[in-house]
């Protein structure tokens, strides 16, 4: 798993020597933007559900067509698999904030999506649009506080990209 | 390879459950702790060669045999390659204090290191002794509890120049990743 800290013991292994005074700086420059990352990881963590309930309902509301039949949410069972699926990305979201990089959606969300979905014909402008919801409704200070919501934001425009 | 953050996140996907509290409240010690540990891994790699020819020559004054003929320290050939291994060691534990996580120690030193000293016919319980003394001078630079020793004339003795604080947590941690090198090895 790609961090900071794993990242920088690769490159001294590599190299085969002890971690450097540079090795030290990275790991302390990224210790002192943690607090902010790990606030974020903890509100959305606290309000998970609410927040996959608001991103999914938005999406329908947007995609009404997407209940029709033949369609993919066609049926509750489908409905509910596609809240699972946005409370999927942002259990990863809320890795990649602990994590303080981007390896948990690379690894568990990103990384062959767009081949699943063009099997299941799922669309991936429902997941961008419950996404950027999400990241259009979080306001500081209400959820977070801004240095927080700026994290949490922009892991959410990395797999809105990701699926646009 | 694994830190303390991907270890909290791999152990939470096994659950499928978000990161929230207690775990993120351990995280938060390590954020807290940052600067300590740095400064325990700067003691270990600044003492590096120090630590390391001190062991083995600790574990040789223990067991003169080694550098007699046949020994496993005799000619020089086998000596360097003794004090090669004894640095290796101590720089995958200082690995795997910065990370706080004994995965990359385990994956990329410990495993298959017993059968492959078992092979070359390395003694283990001498390179396990080795071990035992970095793990004593280590912890003593850590903490800043090491001494002159018996001569009280000792020049090339150094401390560290930090400042103090209650450092017995991370003195404990990383006296378990010697702890296991030794268990690998035995």
């Amino acid at each position: 798993m790609k961090s900071v800290a794993t990242t920088v013991v690769t490159a001294a292994d590599a190299a085969g020597r002890f971690p450097s005074q540079n090795d030290l700086e990275a790991v302390q420059g990224n210790i002192q933007r943690a607090a902010a990352r790990l606030e974020a990881a903890e509100k959305l963590a606290e309000g998970l559900d609410k927040v996959t309930k608001e991103a999914g309902d938005a999406c329908f509301s947007k995609y009404p067509y997407l209940k029709q039949a033949g369609e993919a949410g066609e049926n509750q069972t489908k409905v509910d698999k596609c809240y699972r699926d946005i409370a999927h990305y942002l259990r990863l979201i809320n890795y990649c904030l602990v994590v303080g990089g981007t390896g948990p959606l690379d690894e568990w969300g990103i990384a062959g999506a767009r081949e699943v979905y063009r099997t299941l014909r799922l669309p991936t402008a429902a997941y961008v649009e419950a996404l950027t919801f999400t990241r259009d409704r979080a306001c500081s200070p209400r959820d977070m506080s801004p240095q927080a919501l700026n994290e949490f934001k922009s892991y959410l425009d990395y797999a809105i990209n990701a699926l646009s | 390879m694994l830190d303390a953050f991907s270890r909290a996140v791999v152990s939470a996907d096994a659950k499928t459950a978000p990161i929230g509290g207690g775990e993120l409240a351990a995280l938060r010690n390590y954020v807290a702790e940052g600067n300590k540990r740095l400064d325990a891994v700067n003691a270990i790699t600044s003492n590096a060669s120090c630590i390391v020819s001190d062991a083995v020559t600790g574990m040789i004054c223990e067991n003169t045999g080694l550098i007699q003929a046949g020994g496993n320290c005799y000619p020089n050939r086998r000596m360097a390659a003794c004090l090669r291994d004894g640095e290796i060691v101590l720089r995958y534990i200082s690995y795997a204090l910065l990370a706080g996580d004994a995965s990359v120690l385990d994956d990329r030193c410990l495993n298959g290191l017993k059968e492959t000293y078992i092979a070359l016919g390395v003694p283990l319980q001498s390179a396990g002794r080795a071990v035992a003394i970095m793990k004593a001078s280590s912890t003593a630079h850590i903490n800043e509890t090491n001494t002159s020793g018996t001569n009280p004339v000792e020049t090339r003795f150094r401390k560290m120049e930090t400042v103090k604080g209650d450092c017995s947590a991370l003195v404990a941690e990383a006296a378990s990743y010697f702890d296991r090198v030794i268990g690998a090895l035995s």
